[in-house]
């Protein structure tokens, strides 16, 4: 017995050695804010080109500031947490190759990422590890779960979180100021999925059977659709929920959606099971005039068209885009494809343009402190953004973003188009339509 | 005999309960609708009952519950994927190349990983096989990435031509639709199922292997090796779930997790149709398939597992040899 | 029944044991960051949590596959009570406990009675445990699947059981939790009803040759059982600040419940808190070293997953070389010695 005591005490004193070895960045925290006051006044000035005249005595460089990328990495969701993990990355580099943070003397941007494993609980314990690496701030992190989460904690240690992509209205209900969101909300989506399809109809659609996913996601996406549905005449005739992450097979649900008869199916969920709806729907050729996801995640990917081939032409998607008539966007996907053999899909240039309103943050806070970065967040006024909605970034009081809204889009000759609102538009929609003949 | 009347006596309640719920049923609800989810969980049912087997055998002969069962799934998906990006390679065909690839990596396995847990507690092969489960699902994560990708066969909405009918893809059953991938995989299970019965009851291994079972003691006084008879069950039970990553490839997506899924609801089938019991695992398979889709017509929701569980715990009550188990108490 | 004294004697090398684990456990705040704290303070409630499961399936020797649904009910307990009703976390622990507790007993007498063992009681308490996930999943009161959010009462509230300026004491509270857990399992263990709970262990048929009633000891132990592993849930719905059916109830949290336990050595005292502090350890290490590896690993940096399969080789080897866990391979090394 006497052994074991000993034996507990040695493994028990080995946590603690652990636990202090871990620790070797508490001590960043205080560097990164001692640099602001020192560079500040120096900075007025002088521009991003002129570091000469900038630091009277030629110092060491400035240390990086540390920004957290917290984004599914493994797990189920892997795929868009490491694109959107991708596209944040790019943004740093291309901000250090610019030049750094001209208001802080140029200072390098480092991202530091974190992998949520798609669960809360992991999501909120790196969220934590971020914190404590002193991280200035941080975008994540996909889901809604894990972000209503990791933004408590954001409030809590006063760390400023940029929502990337995570559309639960819930997350900011409870009046956070630590916590800004780029993509439109839960009600946003719905509501102005409503909005399209009356536009989209000229007043044709009346009914519409609607198929989502059982999560916050699904549910609250769809609760926000019914009602603002009303004001526009359209009819939810059939509510539909499934399990998006234990089905293999979504061809019962899609009969019983269009058992109704209803003019329009919609459809909410996530990439996987977007592919076995659409699957479902093409097996069944609904007699639908058209299928339309709203926040759906597969349908206005590339890797859907590619995926899918001629049989997803048709489908329509009331989802965040990028601004796909912006040049200057095109430049960017372009750069992110050859760097990462892979199509860049809007939550990736959602994570990209998080660290450009962080990078914007900075510059006007000439600070690192997250406690002025926040404050720097809360004016935002971003009109040069890459996202498809008008207006610029702007952030209410509950850190919402006022501008953001979904457009509409449509797979058209293999491509994923922009059809409303008219100022974004590609091209005309092709309605009714569906592949098989609507 | 008892035990082909008792057979026959549970097919006949199945099938009478398969005529009269769906009657009462007919006229309460949209019959297309019905009719796609009997058909849609028939399907489903076949592939079930597919990975089911596998996981069945391994428990009737070794005794162990095997966690990484879905995970062993998901290899073969994958090598059937890589088969048909980088070679073009029909999924169809490739379960020439995944089967025995399947059990080689299956014998492999017993050998190193699981016959030292043999006579462990079941708490201890339990977590051995969930390791194993965790090696393999974060390997495939490591070289492959997460992107979930899917493939589409070309010939899938095809038009076929026997001779004496012509069967336009996807098939129109009662108002249902039957997709090509999804016959096919259910068909193939069937014949699988099949093969692997003969397997068992016919040849001379499936003699050593049921002895094996029953009596390994006595099996290994005959000369029988039951080590290596372990060793190739595990291999056949990995090769039933691998044929069954290719046939659900077509129609399901490739990710590190793809297999996961199967896990719980091969456990669900097996306790269903009895632990080592063949021709159970495929009667279980299809009555779970069709017990999800039902649930789904009457409660929508996550709830189409909740109508699975509860027939679970039933089973588990009431009859926890299963349907066409031995009463094994 | 239990008599204190003879008890206390009786356990006097334990309670030591206790006192000495405590006082080295209590150390832990001293200068770590509060990232580590806080992974320290999670370990001790899935240690909690692992000492509940112990006392059903170490003990009683009925092993449990579905302990999250203990689990997820404590949490769901303070969760709505708290939200809802604005009743103390405190109170909230408590009566979570016994919503557990009685579920186990309703659970317990179901299976038991229907003479449930092994493998099939261990896939019922599986189903179990899903079929909570699944209903409170589509119960509105709950939740559903929006989940529970837990509001801030900003800085530390005693009553309200949140400690965020002093993450300090939320980890004692914990410790004290885990404390209160092994004097409930030491006083089980050496009361009659422990070693009853044995005897049905060993041999369920020789115990009731004997004039035990199994039935009754199982019921017992599991309503013990699942009202520490509820209290564990509590805490941990305190800790998160927000519940939902996924995430208390899923069977991950179950298999990390049963691994502490197992690696540490199932149906010893310590076991689950000796397999929370390796499998603690061996989390961090892995995913450090992948995120941060020494220059000559430089390959492996930043490879997603790679640190889950450290994880998982660690564990295989670990079940095949020592499979009566830490304490287990000790005891073994201890015997070899010739002590």
């Amino acid at each position: 017995m006497k052994r074991l005591t000993i034996f507990l005490s040695l493994l028990l004193s080995l946590v603690l050695v652990a636990a202090a070895c871990g620790d070797d960045d508490a001590g960043t925290t205080t560097t990164a804010a001692a640099e602001s006051p020192a560079t500040t006044a120096a900075a007025a000035p002088a521009t991003t080109q002129a570091p000469a005249t900038t630091q009277a005595t030629p110092t060491e460089p400035p240390d990086p500031i540390l920004i957290g990328s917290l984004h599914p990495l493994t797990g189920g969701l892997a795929g868009a947490g490491n694109r959107m993990n991708n596209g944040a990355q790019m943004a740093v580099d291309e901000i250090n190759a610019a030049g750094g943070i001209a208001s802080l003397g140029g200072a390098p941007l480092e991202l530091v990422p974190a992998d949520s494993t798609g669960a809360a609980d992991v999501g909120a314990s790196e969220a934590e590890r971020l914190i404590n690496d002193g991280v200035s701030a941080f975008i994540g992190t996909y889901q809604s779960a894990v972000t209503t989460l990791v933004a408590a904690i954001a409030e809590r240690d006063g760390v400023p979180l940029v929502i990337d992509v995570a559309v639960a209205d819930s997350i900011l209900d409870v009046g956070l100021t630590n916590v800004f969101r780029i993509q439109p909300n839960a009600t946003s989506m719905g509501a102005n999925g409503a909005k399209f399809l009356s536009e989209l109809g000229g007043g044709t659609i009346k009914t519409v059977a609607y198929l989502h996913d059982d999560t916050s996601f699904g549910v609250e996406v769809s609760a926000a659709f019914a009602a603002a549905a009303g004001q526009y005449g359209i009819e939810v005739i059939a509510d539909i929920p499934y399990a998006p992450f234990s089905v293999t097979d979504l061809t019962t649900e899609m009969a019983q959606a269009a058992a109704g008869g209803p003019d329009v199916i919609v459809l909410t969920g996530y990439y996987n099971d977007g592919i076995l709806a659409a699957r479902a729907a093409t097996d069944l050729e609904v007699d639908v005039m058209a299928i339309v996801g709203i926040a759906q995640g597969a349908f206005h990917t590339p890797q859907f068209v590619e995926d899918f081939g001629a049989d997803s032409e048709l489908f329509f998607n009331s989802n965040y885009h990028f601004n796909s008539s912006d040049p200057k966007v095109a430049a960017v996907l372009a750069k992110f494809e050859a760097e990462f053999d892979d199509a860049m899909d809007t939550e990736a240039m959602l994570a990209y343009q998080a660290i450009y309103v962080i990078a914007d943050a900075l510059e006007r806070a000439a600070s690192s402190d997250p406690a002025d970065v926040r404050a720097a967040l809360a004016t935002t006024n971003i009109a040069d953004h890459f996202l498809a909605f008008p207006g610029p970034i702007a952030f209410d009081e509950t850190g919402e973003n006022v501008n953001a809204e979904p457009v509409l889009m449509q797979v058209i000759d293999g491509a994923v188009q922009q059809v409303f609102p008219l100022p974004l538009r590609e091209t005309d929609p092709v309605f009714p339509g569906t592949p098989w003949g609507g | 005999m008892r035990g082909r009347s008792r057979t026959a006596a549970w097919a006949g309640l199945v099938v009478v309960v398969a005529v009269a719920v769906p009657q009462s049923a007919w006229w309460d609800m949209n019959h297309t609708v019905f009719a796609q989810a009997v058909v849609s969980g028939l399907l489903i049912g076949g592939v079930y009952s597919l990975v089911a087997m596998g996981l069945s055998l391994v428990f009737g002969v070794l005794d162990i519950i095997n966690f990484a069962h879905g995970a062993l799934m998901t290899i073969a998906i994958y090598a059937s994927y890589l088969l048909f990006q980088n070679y073009g390679l029909d999924p169809y065909l490739s379960l020439f190349i995944t089967i025995p690839l399947m059990f080689i990596i299956g014998v492999g396995i017993q050998r190193f990983a699981i016959n030292p847990v043999m006579d462990a507690p079941v708490h201890n092969q339990l977590l051995l096989t969930l390791g194993i489960a965790i090696i393999i699902e974060n390997l495939a994560l490591v070289l492959f990435t997460g992107t979930p990708r899917s493939i589409e066969l070309a010939y899938a909405r095809n038009e076929f031509d026997l001779g004496v009918v012509t069967l336009d893809f996807p098939l129109r059953l009662f108002g249902a639709v039957v997709s090509l991938p999804k016959l096919i995989a259910f068909l193939v299970a069937l014949l699988l199922a099949g093969a692997l019965y003969l397997l068992i009851q016919r040849t001379q291994l499936g003699a050593a292997i049921r002895a094996s079972a029953q009596e390994p003691e006595g099996a290994e006084l005959v000369g029988i090796d039951v080590d290596r008879i372990y060793m190739i069950t595990f291999g056949v039970g990995a090769a039933c779930v691998g044929a069954a990553g290719s046939l659900v490839l077509p129609f399901l997506f490739v990710s590190p997790t793809a297999g996961a899924t199967f896990t719980i609801i091969a456990f669900v089938v097996v306790v269903l149709g009895g632990m080592g019991s063949i021709p159970g695992a495929l009667v279980g398979g299809l009555v779970i398939g069709l017990t999800q889709e039902l649930t789904q017509l009457f409660v929508p929701g996550s709830t189409k597992f909740l109508g699975v569980f509860v027939v679970f715990l039933a089973v588990l009550l009431f009859r926890p040899e299963g349907i066409l188990g031995r009463v094994r108490r | 029944m239990i008599r204190l004294r003879q008890l206390v004697a009786a356990s006097s090398k334990d309670l030591q044991i206790l006192l000495a684990v405590v006082a080295i456990l209590a150390l832990v705040p001293l200068g770590v960051s509060r990232f580590t704290l806080s992974v320290a303070t999670a370990a001790l409630i899935f240690a909690l949590a692992g000492i509940g499961w112990n006392v059903l399936s170490g003990f009683a020797g009925q092993f449990s596959f579905g302990h999250a649904a203990y689990f997820g009910l404590g949490a769901y307990t303070v969760a709505v009570t708290f939200t809802r009703y604005s009743i103390s976390p405190w109170v909230g622990l408590v009566l979570g406990g016994l919503v557990a507790a009685i579920f186990g007993l309703l659970a317990g007498w179901i299976s038991f009675r229907f003479g449930l063992k092994g493998a099939y009681f261990a896939l019922a308490t599986f189903a179990f445990a899903e079929l909570l996930r699944l209903t409170f999943n589509n119960f509105d009161y709950v939740g559903a699947s929006i989940g529970i959010t837990i509001p801030l009462a900003g800085g530390d509230s005693w009553s309200s059981l949140q400690f965020e300026d002093t993450p300090e004491i939320r980890y004692f509270v914990a410790l004290a939790l885990v404390a209160l857990g092994i004097l409930a399992v030491i006083a089980v263990k050496r009361s009659r009803i422990g070693s009853r709970m044995l005897a049905v262990r060993e041999d369920e048929e020789a115990a009731a040759s004997l004039g035990i009633n199994p039935l009754r000891a199982k019921l017992f132990a599991i309503s013990i059982s699942g009202f520490i592993t509820a209290v564990a849930g509590g805490y941990y719905a305190m800790f998160l600040m927000f519940v939902d059916s996924d995430l208390v109830f899923g069977p991950f949290i179950s298999v990390a419940i049963l691994l502490r336990p197992i690696v540490g050595g199932v149906g010893t005292i310590w076991g689950p808190v000796v397999g929370a502090a390796v499998l603690s350890i061996l989390g961090e290490v892995t995913r450090s070293l992948v995120r941060d590896p020494p220059s000559i690993l430089q390959a492996i940096e930043g490879v997603n997953g790679l640190d889950q399969v450290i994880f998982g080789v660690i564990l295989v080897v670990v079940i095949i070389r020592a499979p009566d866990g830490v304490l287990g391979w000790f005891r073994r090394f201890r015997k070899r010695d010739g002590v």
